[in-house]
């Protein structure tokens, strides 16, 4: 058997290993009769009728008549596994841990998440796609502490990284220019709640 | 009858005309304009984005705008097919065609001039059609119960399927994951909170800027960096925009015949601006002298131009008389009118027919801004597209996070968007369009409730759905829709239309 169409097989997968997760999540709650439905129900249906689905994906990728190469786009298991490893302890560690109140521990945890979240993004896709959506998870966390300013800052030269060309003066000039904007536009004309400076 | 209309386009045009409706009516068609010239960012990105703004507009003000956002790209898309060869919408790239050619024979003035009449004319039909047939169809709607209404969804989403592009297993497969992406939060029946993993933040569920944001927003921005699309402008100078009386006379049928196509087919479930102008452009090279397509034939910038706007226009009837989305931007109007506290459904005409009545004169009011803004204001809309896109992205970077920081002020929903634009990416990547699962979300947890009503009303017996009359209807179209496409003579139609 050969795999001829690479993207079916990884669709396939997906499907189906959605489906089988949404299925096994799902036996956590009640899942009631067909009169008086459970939480349960509607998730386990569907997600049976994903896995199914995904299935016939699966292996329609050995009988396609369209061919594609099985390396659909860039991807790093080691990344994968490592970034599931660290996310996992993570989770469990803390979720065990009656110590959550120390703050000490909760910058840990909020640490190793991160690098847990980097670590997965870094898994898939061409180095654009790790830089620009690095850059919008690195704006989101910093607006508050950071404030507007340097976190726009940092997100405009981020993912102008990710890009082809970057010419640093181009990059300059458009910060300044999506500062000013965000300042005026954002706070003092939308009246959106940001602090514009750290601490503030 | 009669006297109800002109009766109730005339609250309409009351609220429509309002010094405060008209400002933020223009600043939709103006902004619709803008993204629709430039290529990268569409009306979904831009309304997503904008939604959080809406907050603190009055509830008609938002939607007005929004709407206008959404037919003005259609024309601005337009702009940019004719004189650059560039879709700066999906929907116009048919324009393509018959417009770049016409272009290069110098005779760019006429090909946008006849786009905007084209435009216009169908936008102001479908004004109408909207109008006549909304009422009735509300009425009817307001009769269905839960079992109608599950089988009404279904019925959409099939059509949703069946029309995207593509392999139909796979958006079969992509709708059931936007029903089950849909069903994360708190259940309202039982109160747990399912698929939040102990995460407060995911108890309300995911929001659905969030998916589209990601999966269309940042999707397409990485898709672009990886492509590094060189684009290449090279502008014609545009001289003399009245047409001959031989281009007014050969495009007239053509017009016609589009916005015709384009109302019908802008209301199926699935459709709009999109498929609409595709069928157009299909149909008219069927009728007459077909030899000059592709080389600048006016009638293939009429005809296509004047279905997507009426596609565009139509799509709104299933939103605002069943309260169902018949593609990802009626889905986000539903978004939008839901952070107004308005539940959509055909209540909407009787309990608030301002708003009803106000939103469609606005389309109108809309379309009229659009030819007497557009056809002037060419030049400048030209010069915006020798703006290079590595300037471009970063700052639509930029307004896609503050608008979905600002949905719920944490940072929690950019994480989760940034992961959406992964999962986008994938998407892409394996052929799987993500339309349909943006339904699926939009649709799963009213779906769910319809069905644990229905089944308590029937006592757990599901041949309810088969058994009354409109919901069985519904169900056996669906069905019937389902067959169709898998015909082996559909299927081979079908491939080779997505492949033009």
């Amino acid at each position: 058997m050969q795999i001829k169409n690479g993207k079916d097989f990884w669709a396939g997968l997906m499907f189906v290993g959605a489906g089988l997760s949404f299925m096994l999540v799902s036996l956590n709650y009640p899942m009631g009769s067909a009169v008086r439905m459970g939480p349960a129900y509607f998730p386990t249906v569907l997600g049976g009728m994903l896995a199914v689905l995904g299935a016939m994906v699966f292996f329609r990728a050995f009988v396609s008549k369209f061919e594609h190469p099985l390396k659909v786009f860039p991807f790093r298991p080691l990344l994968l596994v490592a970034s599931i490893v660290v996310g996992g302890a993570t989770y469990f560690y803390f979720a065990e841990s009656q110590l959550k109140g120390a703050p000490m521990l909760q910058m840990l945890q909020f640490a190793l998440t991160g690098l847990a979240l980097i670590l997965f993004i870094g898994a898939f896709g061409p180095r654009a796609m790790f830089l620009i959506l690095l850059a919008v998870v690195i704006f989101g966390y910093a607006l508050k502490p950071l404030g507007l300013v340097l976190a726009i800052v940092i997100l405009i030269v981020l993912s102008a990284a990710g890009g082809h060309d970057f010419r640093k003066k181009e990059i300059v000039i458009l910060s300044i220019v999506l500062v000013l904007f965000g300042v005026f536009v954002f706070v003092k004309g939308l009246g959106l709640p940001f602090n514009l400076w750290p601490g503030e | 009858m009669e006297f109800d209309l002109i009766h109730n386009l005339g609250i309409g045009f009351g609220v429509a005309l309002s010094l405060q409706n008209l400002m933020y009516c223009f600043i939709g068609v103006l902004l619709g304009t803008l993204v629709g010239v430039l290529p990268g960012i569409g009306p979904l990105a831009t309304i997503a984005m904008l939604l959080p703004i809406t907050f603190n507009l009055s509830p008609i003000s938002a939607l007005i705008m929004l709407a206008g956002i959404y037919y003005g790209a259609q024309y601005g898309g337009s702009t940019t097919a004719i004189l650059v060869n560039l879709p700066g919408e999906s929907s116009s790239v048919i324009t393509c065609l018959d417009g770049y050619q016409m272009a290069r024979q110098g005779r760019a003035g006429p090909a946008l001039a006849i786009a905007a009449m084209a435009s216009f004319f169908a936008g102001c039909v479908a004004t109408v059609i909207i109008a006549l047939f909304a009422p009735p169809l509300a009425e009817v709607a307001l009769k269905f119960g839960p079992a109608e209404y599950f089988s009404l969804m279904v019925l959409g989403l099939v059509g949703a399927t069946v029309l995207a592009a593509g392999s139909l297993v796979k958006a079969i497969a992509m709708t059931i994951l936007g029903l089950l992406l849909g069903v994360v939060g708190t259940d309202v029946n039982s109160g747990i909170a399912r698929f939040s993993f102990g995460l407060s933040e995911l108890s309300d569920g995911i929001n659905f800027v969030v998916v589209a944001m990601g999966l269309f927003g940042f999707a397409e921005i990485i898709i672009n960096l990886e492509q590094g699309a060189n684009r290449e402008v090279f502008v014609n100078k545009v001289t003399g925009l009245m047409p001959t009386w031989k281009d007014l006379k050969s495009s007239s049928g053509a017009i016609l015949r589009g916005t015709a196509l384009g109302s019908m087919l802008g209301i199926l479930p699935g459709g709009g601006a999109l498929l609409s102008s595709f069928a157009a452009y299909t149909l008219e090279k069927k009728i007459g002298d077909t030899s000059n397509f592709g080389k600048g034939e006016i009638r293939g910038v009429a005809a296509p131009e004047a279905a997507n706007n009426a596609g565009a226009q139509t799509s709104f009837i299933p939103l605002l008389t069943l309260g169902i989305p018949s593609n990802p931007v009626m889905a986000l109007m539903i978004g939008a009118m839901m952070i107004q506290g308005i539940a959509p459904g055909p209540q909407v005409m009787t309990e608030r027919p301002e708003l009803f009545w106000g939103m469609i004169t606005s389309m109108w009011i809309g379309n009229l801004l659009l030819v007497i803004l557009n056809l002037p204001l060419i030049g400048m809309w030209v010069k915006l597209l020798t703006v290079p896109y590595r300037l471009l992205y970063p700052a639509i970077l930029l307004f896609c996070c503050v608008g979905v920081y600002s949905l719920s002020n944490q940072p929690f929903d950019v994480m989760l968007t940034a992961l959406f634009g992964l999962l986008g990416y994938v998407f892409v990547k394996l052929e799987c369009e993500p339309a349909p699962l943006i339904l699926g979300f939009i649709l799963g947890p009213l779906m769910e409730e319809n069905l644990r009503r229905a089944m308590l009303l029937s006592r757990g017996d599901a041949t309810v759905f088969f058994t009354k009359p409109i919901s069985g209807v519904l169900l056996g179209i669906a069905i019937l829709l389902l067959l169709i496409t898998l015909a082996p003579a559909v299927r081979k139609t079908r491939e080779v239309a997505f492949q033009e």
